[in-house]
């Protein structure tokens, strides 16, 4: 057995969520009853009263956990860098909503927080006495289009390695490495007006890594050229898997990312294979979070099934 | 393309309401609610305007609702501390003499909105959310 365990982003289920089709509470049960343990709340879509929440719902939220024998895992902040129309955050605003995030994470019983890549290296650092005081780890998602080499992450990694070490780290997004284009991308490609056989020229070329002036001169329409234009910058891959050994001491968690599954083997748009085995060969230690985002492309999906085949996929790799 | 899926939660399935006061009526209101997976904060939206049965709505007979409180459609870029749920519908009442007549009409909903998390590299993402959907009068 692995010392890897799959958790679940409550996120995964937001088109349930939105379409009032299951309640905050409803889909803790849903968790419980399909098996999972540790759970994230990504407090922006599910807190009641956000950025505010009142103590009561905090206290409600943490009962409920308990009640449904669910594990708080992760508690996740965002840094919404342009909420104003005349200016971005200042650093006083970001340390504000950090704080706050850290508190109401406490107060349900969460003991990490993840927040983005927006907190900058100087806010990062200032939070750990207050990490520290509180007992609440704090985390930075990396997600698509960030990876490794983006600058500003050589300088996070030093902060976590160095006198953050402990409290400071990050959630590796799986989104870094994704590929290929996946179907629900596509099925919504052809429903904007693309045609279905220059679509999947276009996705050869793409897996062949031709350039996409190939495509700009080509016999393309304007939804093919812009659909080409994204897929060529989104499905890129820009993380490699030998960057693992690199950083995965900083790892406290990560996020499972996909988009569609039809099988419980393999996913073509994120290498889950390379990438379990290259985290179990590390070392890691901690939790997996189950995280469908197919709800982006296509609310018609059943995100329980989604889920379903993401944990057999999972426990195929951990018992690999 | 992301996001594109939460358009479908925009127009709320709600009948349109006449609004009355005191045996007068003096508009209609349906309800939208904020089209993603996670709330905004109103300064947010960078435009909003309505179109019912294909007619514009002038912006200034617009008012709105949300959190206890009514807002002009101009007043909204300055909203940064109101924050619209995602599941809670904002209530959008159009003040029109006599209200709109029973039955079908078409309410088209543009929303020109900022994702404020999303600049990685400099730029916010800025979605466009522009759907009619055919909703009852009562």
């Amino acid at each position: 057995m692995s010392d890897i365990k799959i958790g679940i982003s409550l996120y995964s289920f937001s088109t349930e969520f939105i379409h009032e089709k299951l309640d905050f509470e409803g889909i803790l049960k849903k968790a419980h009853d399909m098996g999972y343990q540790g759970v994230e709340i990504v407090a922006a879509q599910m807190v009641p009263e956000y950025p505010y929440p009142s103590d009561e719902w905090l206290a409600e939220c943490k009962a409920l956990l308990a009640k449904y024998e669910l594990e708080p895992v992760c508690w996740s902040a965002y840094i919404d860098m342009g909420i104003r129309s005349d200016r971005d955050l200042t650093e006083e605003e970001i340390i504000q909503f950090t704080v706050n995030d850290l508190i109401y994470a406490k107060k349900a019983g969460f003991p990490m927080v993840r927040t983005q890549h927006a907190i900058s290296p100087k806010i990062f650092r200032q939070m750990i006495p207050f990490c520290k005081e509180l007992g609440v780890k704090l985390t930075i998602e990396m997600h698509h289009p960030h990876h490794p080499e983006v600058p500003v992450w050589k300088e996070y990694f030093e902060i976590m390695k160095g006198e953050g070490k402990g409290w400071l780290g990050f959630v590796p997004d799986f989104s870094i490495f994704q590929t290929m284009p996946h179907k629900l991308y596509l099925d919504q490609a052809v429903s904007f007006g693309c045609r279905p056989e220059k679509l999947a020229e276009i996705v050869e070329l793409h897996r062949n890594h031709a350039d996409y002036s190939v495509v700009e001169k080509g016999d393309f329409n304007d939804i093919e050229k812009h659909t080409a234009e994204e897929m060529f910058g989104k499905f890129s891959a820009p993380a490699k898997m030998e960057q693992w050994k690199d950083m995965i001491d900083c790892a406290f968690y990560m996020h499972g990312k996909f988009y569609y599954l039809d099988n419980d083997d393999h996913d073509p748009c994120i290498p889950f294979e390379e990438i379990i085995a290259e985290v179990k060969r590390l070392g890691y230690k901690g939790y997996i979070a189950s995280e469908y985002e197919g709800h982006h492309f296509d609310e018609t999906i059943d995100s329980e099934e989604q889920l379903r085949h993401f944990v057999a996929l999972m426990n195929k790799n951990l018992n690999a | 393309m992301d996001f594109q899926a939460y358009n479908k939660i925009l127009i709320c399935k709600d009948d349109i309401e006449n609004v009355t006061v005191g045996g007068v009526t003096i508009g209609y209101q349906f309800k939208i609610k904020y089209p993603s997976y996670r709330g905004a904060f109103l300064s947010c939206i960078e435009a909003l305007s309505f179109k019912v049965d294909g007619r514009d709505v002038p912006a200034g007979l617009v008012t709105f609702r949300l959190n206890g409180k009514d807002f002009l459609l101009s007043e909204l870029p300055e909203c940064f501390k109101e924050y619209w749920f995602v599941r809670t519908p904002a209530v959008i009442f159009v003040r029109q003499d006599g209200g709109i007549a029973p039955g079908e009409h078409t309410v088209n909903v543009y929303m020109r909105h900022r994702v404020p998390y999303t600049g990685y590299f400099g730029q916010y993402l800025t979605l466009d959310s522009d759907v009619t959907e055919t909703r009852k009068a009562v």
